[in-house]
């Protein structure tokens, strides 16, 4: 029996057969505002709310506030309060972009991930994390080596990827064959706003749902939708996004 | 002088041409066959580069035949040689980013 580790998300545990492999790194896919943060907010703040886990918010695209107000939109009025206890642990873009300082924050990074009792672990965005790295060949090595330090030291992460569902004529970057887990988030502009739907790909060592599910956005986060029949209901919410 | 000894280990010969090949971590008796260097010689400089800090130990990798080989990687991108003042030697070094993963990753294996 595979260890699974719950997002706490209607409908997404159910298609994964009980959640993200515990321990593995996921990479999250899809466009802009297509709900990839929202997803990894609910998966750390989930985490401490319902399931007694702690968890790390490394993000270089938000600060430490808008985070805050991006999670009580959400209506996640414990926010704060899980930030300031150090249940949540936030790496903001201040302190991570901080001039030429990633290599310092590493450093305390690397001493939560190795000692603190975190299980859960969001990197928002891989393509940011790339940036410090030369080549292809440097990326693909620190990727792995990062991912392996993350599953050594037992951490199941979420990691941000700005890249659009794999129709044809999308390159599929190599990131996604790096990682345990691919879920893609797609939207597709209709006449009434805009469809969203939840593919995921892969997840190593997991039964899952391939198919394609539909969800939505709405005041509470995501929801996956586990039949079609639902779909029709998918534009009554307006999203907050 | 902390200056001068930087530019003598640089100016020793081969020590150029070690840092050059070290861009990947590489073994002495690698370094011996590539380069053309003596072993003996070759051990010695990177005794005295990594005494500098101009040269690390990056690994000890497991060989074919089962034996544990050092291999080493250079720590340094760009030297700087400035007369206007006095004499000074800064070094670059390399990305601390990628010796710190390299470092937490080599422990984690250890462990």
């Amino acid at each position: 029996m595979i260890e699974t580790t719950e997002t706490g998300i209607d409908g997404l545990d159910e298609i994964l057969n009980g959640g993200i492999v515990t321990n593995s790194t996921t990479l999250v896919s899809g466009n802009p505002g297509a709900g990839k943060s929202i997803l990894c907010l609910q998966f750390i703040y989930n985490g401490v709310e319902l399931y007694d886990e702690k968890g790390i918010y490394l993000t270089f695209e938000e600060d430490a506030r808008d985070l805050q107000e991006a999670a009580e939109s959400l209506g996640f009025e414990n926010w704060g309060d899980h930030v300031e206890s150090g249940d949540i642990k936030i790496y903001d873009k201040q302190q991570l972009l901080r001039e030429n300082d990633f290599s310092s924050s590493l450093d305390l990074l690397l001493s939560d991930i190795e000692g603190a009792g975190y299980d859960r672990l969001v990197l928002d965005s891989l393509a940011m994390f790339e940036l410090f790295f030369e080549d292809e060949t440097e990326k693909r090595t620190y990727l792995l080596k990062f991912t392996d330090i993350l599953r050594k030291n037992e951490l199941t992460t979420l990691m941000t990827n700005e890249q659009g569902a794999v129709f044809p004529e999308t390159e599929i970057g190599l990131e996604n064959y790096l990682t345990d887990g691919n879920i893609y988030l797609i939207q597709t502009p209709t006449e009434s706003g805009v469809s969203r739907y939840v593919w995921v790909a892969k997840m190593r060592k997991q039964n899952i749902e391939t198919d394609i599910f539909p969800m939505e956005i709405g005041e509470s986060g995501i929801r996956v939708h586990q039949n079609a029949s639902a779909f029709s209901l998918m534009n009554e919410d307006e999203s907050p996004i | 002088m902390a200056s001068v000894d930087i530019l003598q280990t640089l100016g020793n010969k081969y020590s150029a041409e070690i840092l050059d090949a070290t861009d990947e971590p590489r073994s002495a008796q690698e370094l011996s066959d590539e380069l053309g260097i003596p072993i003996a010689t070759c051990y010695r400089r990177i005794d005295e580069l990594t005494e500098h800090d101009l040269l690390e130990l990056h690994d000890n990798i497991l060989s074919d035949d089962r034996r544990r080989i050092k291999v080493y990687r250079r720590n340094v991108e760009t030297v700087h040689i400035d007369f206007e003042e006095s004499l000074t030697v800064s070094v670059e070094e390399r990305s601390e980013v990628t010796n710190k993963l390299d470092e937490a990753w080599r422990t984690l294996s250890e462990g």
